[in-house]
């Protein structure tokens, strides 16, 4: 078996069909206004996903494909971090063997989570392979640098988990779904020690290498900046789901990099808007 | 009892052990023999999760990569109690004794996880549930029944919770088999892969080496009271 | 505006726009589609599809401007509502089947005399839209175009209730083919 696998490779039964983010930002559709005015006779005008959006069964469905095929991808990512580097002192491509053992453990939760994604999605009217499978997350677990997997794997991919099973949890709640809320729930206390093993680990191998550190964060903000999906998380109203500061704050993240992550939001927004506008520009279509 | 008791004052002293408590002190394995057998115990075990964890992102089938990961935990774990039960077996620097048995379980271990294509999950699967985790159950096995009872204890301790585990996990492993496992063609890979890893585990004796289920050739002191 | 005419049936079906800049849809298969359902439905009024194409939502509508035969039904259609979901900015004609279907049926209910009370489709609330929309899935079903019951009853739920008695209205305007429009608005 290859050291490291590429993203290329990753198998998948014939139901799924992949893609990346080159694919998606060539998208020049948005929900998000960008220069015209939402219609006055717009039903649920926010894009917010609560259950006042009247596409919110739908959105909740794109929503949990997404997810499942995430958690997929996470399982995978943990499982070839646990593979990839032998044990040793956290030098060169070695790790400690306890950062192993937490990968290996983090694979057994990412499992559970596709197992009860798999129960969600059947609950909510989902096929399996009904939505295109975003590559991205896994992605961010092919770095030759195991601190890097953390970085982007650990703190970005689950910090966003933290958003996105916060939003679908309080879905579940406010539309009165006994599984929603009580799966999302016990998915969201995983991600919490998922967030905190990357936090640690990180913390602890870079100890003696400053340079290392501020690579591996650096890294986790391009990839926080990604995980925004051109605003699609963020605290404006234009956005599906919102930055889960509580939970996060639960993780191990600090206030700055709270706000840090929601400044990029903002920022990402715009950017999306930017390049739609230029895109329309570029097409001679009227916006 | 020399305490001057009253008549109505009942003894409490007892025997040290229960009547229905048959254990006993002697057993096949010495401290060092047993550290060596559970650092080859380590190896394995880390050599399996890493190959369960690497090989989820390359199989297609959905429910076999989800019992992939899962099972990685487990070996995972195995491992993490053989690497705490070293240093209470003298070995201070766990990573000395985490080794092969002998070149030939390094060998088998690399052709074990050899195949990586998608369309290959049949021989995945075999390497594991149809030779490894067998020889892990029998490595187990023998290891529990001729150690200490009494003084080995964490040992047959930690075997117990962990042959449940092997035990469900060839039970899951083989079911996934028998239902991949549909053509004469998928027979016959099946067959040839097994055949092909059977060979090297022989050459290798099994996980601890030659003496893995007391059959080859004896390496430990016999301990006694 | 590109334009169809099924054989046996006089319904003229026109699609805006005529050419797709972001998505890769093609309006003369839209109004082909569009013209079998009418005909599987009787409808020979002249109807107009109008896709916003600016954005990747899926929200449906349509309007009926008079209760006659010859009024004009005009469906509107989000892109997200005809898309290939395994293959972003692609053409999907099962989906796009089962949505403008289920508008199609919608506006043909309207021109019953006892749907001329309900409202426009933008001023429903959640729950009369997803009652109705419970009641077009089951009928399209029943036609023979593709449609996932499971995900009807969870919309269905997420606007009534996760109870048995939601359920069981679920089922009962799923299988329904004659309902007036207080049986649905209830």
């Amino acid at each position: 078996m290859r050291q490291f696998f590429p993203v290329e490779d990753l198998a998948r039964d014939e139901r799924f069909v992949q893609t990346n983010m080159a694919e998606r930002m060539k998208d020049g559709r948005t929900a998000i206004a960008v220069e015209k005015q939402s219609s006055a006779k717009s039903r649920g005008a926010t894009k917010r996903l609560t259950p006042e959006r009247h596409d919110a069964s739908d959105a909740a469905r794109g929503l949990m494909h997404g997810i499942m095929v995430g958690e997929i991808q996470a399982l995978e990512g943990a499982g070839r971090t646990a593979h990839d580097f032998a044990a040793g002192d956290g030098t060169g491509d070695t790790v400690p063997f306890e950062l192993k053992l937490d990968m290996a453990r983090q694979a057994w939760d990412e499992a559970r989570h596709v197992e009860i994604s798999a129960k969600l999605s059947d609950w909510m009217g989902t096929e399996l392979g009904e939505f295109a499978e975003n590559t991205v997350l896994f992605e961010a677990a092919c770095s030759n640098d195991p601190i890097l997997r953390l970085a982007g794997v650990n703190r970005a991919l689950e910090g966003l988990a933290i958003d996105v099973f916060t939003q679908m949890k309080e879905f579940g709640d406010v539309a009165g779904d006994p599984y929603l809320e009580f799966c999302e729930d016990w998915m969201l206390a995983d991600e919490v020690t998922h967030v905190k093993m990357g936090s640690d680990w990180l913390r602890k191998v870079t100890a003696n290498d400053p340079d290392r550190r501020t690579k591996a964060l650096e890294f986790q903000q391009v990839v926080d900046k990604l995980f925004s999906f051109g605003g699609a998380r963020g605290e404006s109203a234009e956005s599906s789901f919102s930055l889960a500061k509580r939970f996060r704050e639960l993780a191990g993240f600090t206030d700055d990099e709270v706000e840090t992550i929601s400044a990029m939001d903002a920022e990402a927004l715009e950017e999306r808007k930017e390049a739609v506008r230029k895109y329309r520009e570029r097409v001679g279509a009227d916006a | 009892m020399g305490n001057g008791a009253t008549d109505t004052h009942e003894s409490t002293a007892r025997a040290p052990f229960a009547p229905w408590d048959r254990r006993d002190i002697p057993g096949s394995f010495s401290v060092d023999e047993t550290a060596r057998r559970v650092g080859n115990y380590k190896w394995a075990e880390m050599k399996l999760f890493e190959a369960l964890g690497g090989w989820v992102a390359t199989v297609p089938e959905l429910d076999v990569k989800m019992r992939l990961g899962t099972h990685c935990y487990h070996h995972a774990w195995h491992a993490d109690l053989w690497h705490k039960r070293l240093p209470e077996l003298r070995e201070m620097k766990p990573e000395r004794l985490t080794v092969p048995a002998n070149e030939a379980m390094e060998r088998f271990i690399s052709a074990m996880t050899e195949p990586e294509a998608p369309e290959l999950t049949i021989e995945k699967l075999v390497g594991v549930y149809r030779v490894l985790i067998p020889r892990f159950i029998a490595a187990y096995t023998y290891h529990r029944n001729n150690t200490s009872e009494i003084t080995d204890a964490p040992t047959i301790r930690s075997i117990n919770f962990i042959l449940q585990d092997e035990f469900d996990d060839w039970r899951d492993g083989e079911m996934l088999l028998q239902s991949l496992v549909t053509t004469p063609e998928h027979v016959r890979r099946a067959a040839d892969h097994q055949a092909k890893l059977e060979a090297i585990m022989v050459e290798a004796g099994g996980i601890t080496g030659a003496d893995s289920i007391g059959t080859g050739e004896t390496s430990s002191t016999e301990g006694g009271a | 505006m590109t334009a169809a005419t099924t054989p046996a049936s006089t319904a003229k079906v026109t699609v805006a726009p005529a050419e797709f800049t972001f998505v890769a849809y093609d309006a003369a298969e839209i109004a082909e589609i569009v013209a079998e359902l009418a005909q599987q439905l009787e409808i020979a009024n002249p109807i107009r599809v109008i896709v916003d194409e600016t954005t990747p939502l899926a929200k449906v509508y349509e309007e009926v401007d008079a209760a006659t035969s010859d009024a004009t039904i005009t469906l509107h259609a989000e892109s997200g509502a005809l898309e290939d979901r395994k293959h972003p900015m692609s053409f999907s004609a099962d989906t796009a089947r089962e949505s403008l279907g289920r508008i199609l049926l919608r506006a043909n209910d309207r021109m019953r005399p006892d749907f001329s009370d309900a409202p426009g489709d933008l001023d429903l609330t959640l729950e009369q839209n997803a009652a109705w929309d419970t009641y077009c899935a089951g009928r399209l079903a029943r036609m023979g175009v593709s449609v996932n019951q499971q995900r009807w009853r969870y919309n269905h739920r997420n606007r009534f209730g996760f109870h048995d008695d939601v359920d069981a209205h679920f089922d009962q305007l799923w299988a329904a083919s004659d309902l007036g429009w207080s049986a649905i608005a209830g």
